[in-house]
Formats: structure tokens, sequence, C-alpha cells
């Protein structure tokens, strides 16, 4: 793939190659464990609130609304490897 | 420097070819070649640089970005007389047990150290170029990348480079 291939996609509306991308990137060419990636984020996310902990909303909001949309979605990603990384299964080869 | 008289000898014939057969979607088209370029001096005598993909760079400075989507386009100096223990590897996409215990086996940082003071390569250029090999978009890595790490090697006067994938 390619981001020519990926830009044909959205010019597309090819939602399915959008997402098998996006799972191939967390999962390292294998789209199922891309699948497993991504879950493992969310609950490793929803773990942390269970308690329903304090937490930094202003932050948050002041974040949300102040910074551009590319940066809030790279944040996204990071965000995605922090939480997998959080989760003490590291599937990855290599280091953040 | 070099001599590129034989700039349209192709490295590779096909290779974008082979490289779209193997990985559906890359979709690279090119039409040009690949220069060659010859050695002008002995090897003893040349200044020799070293460009890496390994993501390897100095410890303390801003990481590669590993979690980007479309790759990072960056890159970083390495000093030529770093030791090890003054580096890290940031990167996602490459097993790095071995390199972990061994920065050699990816980055031969200090094979390269030793080659000179030996005398096997007449020396080496202040900094070594390293990025990492992750990257969807061919053309700007060409453009922007591959041109300013050229840049760099002409301005450190490099008479040869050795180029390592990781």
């Amino acid at each position: 793939m390619s981001l020519k291939y990926l830009k044909e996609a959205v010019a597309n509306n090819d939602t399915e190659k959008l997402i098998r991308y996006v799972r191939l990137h967390f999962g390292d060419g294998n789209e199922a464990a891309g699948r497993k990636e991504i879950d493992k984020a969310w609950m490793e996310a929803l773990k942390l609130l269970l308690d329903v902990p304090a937490t930094d909303r202003e932050i948050i909001l002041q974040t949300l609304a102040d910074r551009d949309a590319a940066t809030l979605a790279h944040l996204f990603f990071h965000l995605h490897f922090y939480f997998v990384q959080r989760s003490g299964e590291w599937i990855h080869d290599g280091q953040l | 420097m070099t001599d590129n008289s034989e700039a349209t000898v192709q490295l590779r014939p096909g290779l974008w070819a082979t490289v779209n057969k193997r990985y559906p979607g890359s979709m690279i088209h090119k039409d040009d070649y690949i220069p060659l370029a010859k050695l002008r001096k002995p090897l003893g005598e040349a200044r020799l640089s070293f460009v890496s993909t390994a993501g390897v760079q100095p410890v303390g400075i801003m990481p590669f970005d590993t979690v980007h989507p479309i790759g990072d386009y960056t890159f970083r100096r390495v000093p030529s007389d770093a030791k090890p223990a003054d580096l890290k590897i940031h990167q996602l996409k490459y097993p790095t047990t071995g390199a972990l215990r061994d920065l050699n086996v990816i980055f031969p940082i200090e094979r390269l150290q030793e080659f000179a003071r030996e005398g096997v390569i007449g020396g080496l250029t202040e900094n070594f170029f390293s990025f990492i090999g992750y990257n969807m978009d061919a053309e700007r890595l060409e453009r922007t990348l591959a041109e300013s790490i050229a840049e760099q090697v002409v301005a450190e006067c490099a008479d040869a480079v050795l180029l390592a994938p990781a």
C-alpha cells in the first residue's frame, strides 16, 4: 500500500480499504492482529476509568478546543500505542 | 568525488515492477534510472559516510515518529565517533532483540570506526545519517528526505556512502 492507494480510497469512500490499512499498521502487517490491538487499546483505556478516578477534563477540553484536527489525529495514534504499551502485551518487534 | 558517467545504467532493471508485484498497492511508478557512481579514489583514501534506515539516533533528542500512519520523513545526524551507549533505536517494524544486545548488527558504527583506524577506509564523515524505513509516500521520501540526506552527505565531503536498510 502507499499514500496514493490511501488517497484513492478516501476519494472513493472505500472505508474497507482504509480500516484495513489501519489494522495492518497496528498489527505490523497482520490485519487480525491489528484488530486485536485496537480492542486492546480501548480495553486498557476503559479499565483505567472503571473506578471513575479524578481526571483533568480541563486540559482535555482545552486541548480539543485549541489544537488543530491533524494534531489531535496524531495524538490519537500516539494514544493507541500508549495504551497498548501500558497493557503489557507488546506485539511489536521494535520500540516507540 | 564520484563519476556519474554511467548514470543511465539501471542498478536493478525492473526494480519497481518487482516492488509493486510483491506489495500490491505500492503504486510506485518511475521511468527514470537509479544512477550509479564510480569511486574515484582507493577505498583506503576515501572518506566514508553511512546512511541507515534503522531508526538509530542520539539519546535525548526528539525521537523518530514511530506511530504516524504515513511515516516520518525526517532524519537524524549520528556523530560518527559516537558509542553505542550514546545511541537509541526508535522504530516498530523490525526485530531489535539482537540490535539491543549489539547495535552493530544493524548499525555497524564500531566496525566502521575500526576500519577507519586500521586504514581500510580513508576516514569517516563527521556525521552519519539515520531515518526510519516505514514511509508510505515514496515520492515524498525521494523528494525531501533522500534529497536532504544527499545534500548533507555532499556537504560532509563524502567520497563514498554505505547504505544499509534495516
